[in-house]
């Protein structure tokens, strides 16, 4: 490797107001390489890249592709110049098939030889071992599938430099594997691929170089040979940290929540749980593992009494709750606090400040017609000396904190009615990695106490550290539930392709 | 394109205030060439709106007589816009609550006054509120756009009242013109400092409503449910009859403007009962930022633009249109800043690059 | 240099300053007036000769073509020949807006007001009680006091006398009317035109359409439009705009105005029009208080006084009607000639006035039924 830059990246800075995304950034990235850009979130990866797109234009700094000097005004522009991005939020139009996908927006003629363009299509993806039917509409396809859609579209522009952001995020095991090996050939023929992602393991599997960026700064460029997952660890945080989760090893005791044969239709009157039956004990953490859109959603909802129930059982402590709304499992007396995915949108009132946040769910116990605030600022007050929130002020809204303080306002809102059940749906996506050791060690700490925890996570190697079981779904159903002890990454994987596990460990089958 | 249109972070209160006030000094110099082209003086034409909107205590009461409308609508409507339930219907509920009134006082013509008051306040607010519930159950059970739907119920309560006014209700005594005969005094809000009490109404009002939104469980749910369903739900709330009970609030607040307009400023059940307030609240309600306080000021300072440009109409001898070319421009520019509040325009140089490098 | 510089800034100032000046002296002059004769306006009427301030209320634009222009022509009539200050407000609707709009004319210094169009007299009366010192005249209705006169002009006689121009212009026997409301004045006004027609072709009848408006154009248009697609082959109106002036131009058929004289707003329809002609009579009443002689009236004026007429015969108008206009307008103003002199039937076929009988003033101003050869139908009970 020791091709002259390709693309030469010179003292980017980039500004919103008074945050400064990018500061005075530079990299070089050849041709041939895998380059990983690494970083925490808001660590300033995705600013640049849409810088390198088109998308944003820099406040100074410039760029050089193959030595020239080049400014870009819109994402046509970078297009033109050979840059392709790979968006984490698809950009394709669902009702057409990938063939039309790929030419959609394409400058021609207006027929275009179907021929001469399937040909081309079948010759990239050919070299690249992309497989694809060029005839299948997008809607029918899976999340793999739609990734490699837009990567052989951005190939069918010419593109030579390759972006991906955070491309493993949806999918299996299995995928990213063979997403590597795509982007292995790319590499092998000439391409630069830029992959920005936060997975440590990852980056150590494919990348050659590694640049760290840290606060809108770059903290350096390392060779993946000569680092590891410690020293990138600390180049990311800024410190170093402790990456293992403990366990607590705890007998778990009777079974706080039983599900039994149930069955959740979606909007489109399809399964989206179909017949699924587990436990889960006090003091225990079941994680649920499984594709984006598995039914871990659903799962949640209907067990916290927000998505009507076709058929089935949610007996939590002998009691069947099916059926019963919010409120009403409130009125039962049955503490149970339910963490949603979308925190902003769901478990949280995005402009709102701490202490209406936290009258959301007790301001209905109050007596008349008037709101109390007095209690809930008090508790609001303990809870940002608690858990060290950082904010202005318990009256700051909280959708302007960042990821990590929503979530422990979130949780800490929570844990504070002492629940005896926490349903948690991945409560450290978007978060950095300190957070994400705060909230591992807070539903440790509940676990302790014998809540029972039910963990939706993403990441498999953190499921398989910190829960006692895991429940693998795919496609609305239980592939299998198995002791995180003697599990691997691998068998997961395989589970959420759809492949039941026969000898379930431990499963409540 | 050589610009964007990007959303603003955060804005401090110090730039949103320069922001409107640059807005209102571009407005008057707008303004001021048309007016200079129609062959005034703008100075003149600016002293005298001034002049004609506070230059007599006439005048002011005149400000305060059409701002009552203009509040109260724009609080009906603020609560339901605190639910993103866009409620374009307040034109019709103020017409039912007008129309429903009008019922009593037209057939009960020897009631006890503040009994008959008392009762048309009531069947104006619960009218008005029926009137805005039709839309908010539709919503509610099969999710119809209020948007049209309240729009639509619009047009609907003004034929009504035409159909009311040219037909049925037509006063045999008028000779055949289409008029709904007057209220006997029984049905006629009684003044107090020379304005009708619709001003005492309106300051218990931006009181009530002002504590409703701020202080109260009703209150907060609105807003939750504004800002998201989903969370609503997700705190056990009882979505739909929050929605259908917020709406018939705010079509009853509007309801009332109906009864108020109809029994103290119109005397009768007539078309010219709204007087477009419905539509003009929308605005206020709007640059009020749906806040009780802030709207009284606005929908006072909308009157008072009225009055001036009334006033300029008749002592300059200017077109009526000319006159309303002066206020929307006006109006024009102060909406505009609210947009410059949210968004601003990122002007795009051929080379950003290199124009920022060399300035630095 | 800089002393050159100072020299065209003093300049600039002064010349800024003058065209300023100018501006405020000339064209405002009523924003200057007004302060002073706001605060006296209840008193002014009193004793002071010259202290008149007039204010008019329109219910359309001041040049809607029509009813409006008539009444602003009048004003502008009134404000040469003695010289007083007016003000106007126009496009006031008939409701509680008028209320306001007058008191708001008051506030402005005005101790006489007109109010121009029906819709106006309740607003008025309510005002004028509050108004003791302030005089007021409505006009087209029937509601007097004593600080409030009435006035109106005897349309129905140039009305009647269009009609013979209309009778005898038409072959298809068919005339549209468009009309703005069911009150009395606008269906004596159809009647008087029917009656016209009738005297010279008695095969012809009168469609009216409703527009339930006084002024708007494009309903106007509508419903020219509707009479035009049932055949008729010349338009008249009680409605304030040429919109069916210009529709029956359209069209290639012909036109009778209304209100004031104006063939060019469709020089190839426009055969004649009944025009109001206000300003002598605003010039007397207003005189009348100027001098201290003043007294509340009820006033109906005719031909003989010139406040209505019948614009001259265009090109278009039919031959020989002229002559027949000319005849029975003589006969007008010698008052041998009354236009609803019996025999005169309804629609039915009922006789309504007996030969040799005919209705009074106070009949007409009450009058709600069609006469024979109307085809349209009064709603209102």
């Amino acid at each position: 490797m020791n091709r002259r830059a390709f693309i030469q990246i010179r003292g980017i800075t980039k500004t919103f107001g008074a945050v400064t995304a990018n500061n005075n950034i530079s990299l070089n990235i050849c041709k041939g390489e895998i380059h990983a850009l690494l970083g925490e979130n808001g660590s300033g990866k995705s600013t640049l890249m849409n810088v390198l797109s088109g998308i944003y234009s820099p406040d100074s700094g410039s760029i050089f592709i193959d030595g020239k000097e080049v400014h870009f005004n819109s994402p046509k522009d970078s297009i033109k110049a050979g840059i392709g991005m790979i968006h984490q939020h698809f950009k394709l139009v669902e009702v057409l098939t990938a063939k039309e996908n790929i030419i959609a927006g394409q400058k021609g003629s207006f027929f275009i030889g179907s021929k001469d363009l399937s040909r081309k299509i079948k010759d990239i993806s050919e070299k690249f071992g992309l497989e694809i039917d060029p005839d299948k509409k997008v809607y029918n396809m899976s999340v793999g599938e739609k990734q490699t859609v837009e990567i052989i579209k951005v190939l069918y522009r010419g593109a030579d430099i390759l972006i991906l952001d955070e491309p493993t995020a949806v999918l299996t095991p299995q995928e990213t594997k063979r997403l590597f090996d795509i982007l292995r050939k790319m590499k092998d023929a000439g391409c630069a691929v830029i992959i920005i992602t936060h997975k440590l393991n990852e980056v150590m599997e494919i990348s050659d170089r590694i640049t760290v960026l840290r606060r809108g700064e770059t903290v350096g460029t390392v060779n993946k040979n000569e680092t590891n997952i410690r020293e990138l660890t600390e180049m990311m945080v800024g410190r170093p940290i402790d990456l293992s989760i403990k366990r607590i090893e705890k007998n778990p005791r009777s079974p706080a929540l039983q599900v039994k044969n149930l069955t959740v239709l979606n909007e489109d009157k399809r399964h989206a749980l179909d017949n699924i039956s587990f436990e889960l004990s006090a003091g225990e953490i079941l994680g649920v593992a499984g594709v984006a859109g598995s039914g871990q959603r659903e799962l949640c909802e209907a067990i916290a009494g927000l998505y009507p129930v076709a058929g089935g059982e949610i007996l939590f402590e002998g009691e069947n709750i099916v059926g019963k709304n919010p409120r009403e499992i409130i009125k039962m007396g049955i503490s149970m606090s339910f963490i949603p995915e979308d925190r902003l949108g769901m478990g949280l009132v995005a402009s709102m400040d701490m202490v209406d946040n936290f009258i959301l769910k007790e301001y209905q116990n109050q007596k008349g017609f008037l709101i109390d605030r007095r209690p809930a600022r008090k508790k609001a007050e303990q809870l940002v000396k608690k858990l060290d929130i950082k904010t202005p002020g318990v009256h700051y809204p909280v959708k302007l904190l960042s990821g990590g303080n929503i979530q422990k306002v979130l949780l800490g809102r929570e844990i504070e009615s002492n629940p005896h059940l926490l349903i948690t749906a991945y409560p450290v996506r978007g978060l950095d990695i300190g957070s994400s050791y705060t909230i591992y060690d807070l539903l440790n700490e509940q676990k302790l106490k014998n809540v029972a925890i039910l963990y939706i996570g993403e990441d498999l190697d953190v499921l398989l550290e910190l829960c006692d079981r895991i429940m693998v779904l795919c496609e609305g159903r239980i592939t299998g539930i198995v002791d995180a002890r003697d599990t691997t990454k691998e068998q997961l994987g395989l589970m959420m392709a759809g492949e039941a596990i026969s000898d379930g460990i431990g499963g409540g089958l | 394109m050589i610009f964007r249109i990007v959303k603003r972070a955060e804005l401090s209160k110090k730039k949103a205030i320069a922001i409107r006030a640059a807005a209102i000094v571009l407005a008057l110099v707008a303004a001021a060439v048309f007016i200079f082209a129609l062959g005034r003086n703008p100075v003149d034409v600016y002293l005298s709106m001034l002049k004609g909107a506070f230059g007599s205590s006439y005048r002011f009461r005149e400000i305060i007589i059409k701002a009552i409308p203009l509040t109260i609508t724009s609080l009906g409507i603020a609560i339901a816009f605190k639910m993103k339930f866009w409620n374009i219907g307040a034109e019709g509920q103020i017409f039912m609550g007008a129309f429903a009134a009008s019922l009593f006082a037209l057939h009960f013509r020897d009631m006890q006054k503040p009994l008959m008051l008392l009762i048309m306040a009531a069947a104006g607010i619960i009218a008005g509120g029926l009137w805005a519930l039709i839309p908010a159950f539709f919503k509610a059970q099969f999710g119809t756009n209020e948007t049209l739907f309240t729009l639509m119920m619009n047009y609907i309560a003004l034929k009504w009242v035409t159909y009311l006014q040219y037909g049925p209700w037509k006063d045999p005594a008028s000779f055949g013109f289409p008029k709904v005969a007057n209220f006997s005094d029984n049905a006629i809000l009684p003044k107090v400092f020379g304005i009708h009490i619709g001003w005492i109404i309106t300051l218990i009002l931006i009181a009530a409503v002002y504590v409703f939104i701020n202080r109260t469980k009703k209150g907060y749910e609105i807003s939750v449910i504004g800002e998201s369903e989903n969370t609503a739900r997700y705190a056990g709330m009882n979505v739909r009859k929050i929605i259908l009970t917020a709406i018939f609030i705010s079509g009853g607040i509007c309801g009332l403007t109906g009864m108020i307009q109809a029994s103290a400023v119109n005397n009768t059940l007539a078309v010219e009962v709204t007087g477009g307030v419905g539509f003009t609240a929308i605005i206020t309600a709007w640059l009020g930022q749906l806040s009780a306080p802030i709207i009284f000021i606005v929908s006072f300072l909308f009157a008072a633009l009225l009055q001036g440009g009334a006033y300029i109409q008749s002592a300059f001898q200017i077109p009526q249109a000319a006159a309303q070319i002066i206020q929307g421009t006006i109006l024009f520019f102060v909406l505009g800043s609210e947009f410059f509040i949210q968004y601003r325009l990122v002007f795009k140089n051929e080379h950003p690059l290199k124009t920022k490098k060399e300035g630095a | 240099m800089s002393k050159k510089v100072i020299s065209s800034v003093v300049a600039l100032v002064m010349m800024l300053s003058l065209v300023l000046a100018g501006c405020g002296g000339s064209q405002a002059p009523a924003a200057k007036t007004e302060g002073t004769s706001t605060d006296k306006a209840p008193a002014a009427s009193t004793n002071a000769k010259t202290d008149v301030k007039v204010g008019f209320i329109y219910v359309g634009p001041a040049n809607d073509g029509g009813w409006s222009q008539a009444h602003d022509e009048g004003r502008k009539y009134l404000e040469e020949k003695l010289g007083v200050k007016t003000l106007y407000r126009e496009n006031v609707p008939e409701g509680p807006e008028c209320e306001k709009a007058i008191t708001d004319l008051i506030d402005q210094g005005c101790n006489v007001i007109f109010t121009t169009s029906y819709g106006f007299m309740d607003p008025t009366e309510k005002v004028a009680k509050q108004y003791p010192n302030v005089k007021f005249f409505h006009c087209s209705g029937n509601k007097m006091a004593e600080n409030m006169s009435n006035y109106f002009g005897k349309i129905n006689e140039p009305r009647y006398l269009s009609g013979i121009v209309a009778g005898m212009k038409t072959k298809a026997n068919k005339i549209g009317y468009v009309a703005a409301y069911e009150t009395p004045e606008v269906i004596s006004g159809i009647n008087a035109f029917t009656l016209g027609v009738q005297s010279v072709n008695p095969n012809a009848k009168v469609i009216v359409k409703w527009t339930h408006t006084w002024i708007d154009a494009a309903k106007e248009k509508d419903a020219a439009i509707a009479a035009l697609d049932e055949g008729c082959d010349v338009l008249a109106q009680h409605n304030d705009s040429p919109a069916p002036q210009i529709a029956a131009e359209q069209r290639g058929v012909w036109a009778i105005g209304y209100d004031i004289y104006n063939p060019q707003a469709a020089p190839k329809a426009y055969m004649t029009a009944p025009v109001f002609r206000w300003g002598p009579y605003y010039v007397e009443q207003v005189k009348a208080i100027m001098d201290g002689t003043w007294k509340a009236s009820s006033y109906l004026g005719t031909m003989k006084d010139g406040v209505v007429d019948l614009g001259p015969l265009t090109s278009v108008a039919p031959e020989g009607a002229k002559e027949k206009v000319e005849a029975v307008k003589s006969k007008m103003l010698d008052g041998s000639f009354n236009v609803f002199s019996g025999p005169i039937k309804d629609q039915s076929g009922a006789v309504k006035v007996e030969a040799g009988k005919a209705l009074t003033d106070q009949d007409v101003l009450s009058m709600m039924w069609f006469v024979q050869g109307v085809e349209g139908k009064i709603e209102s009970k």
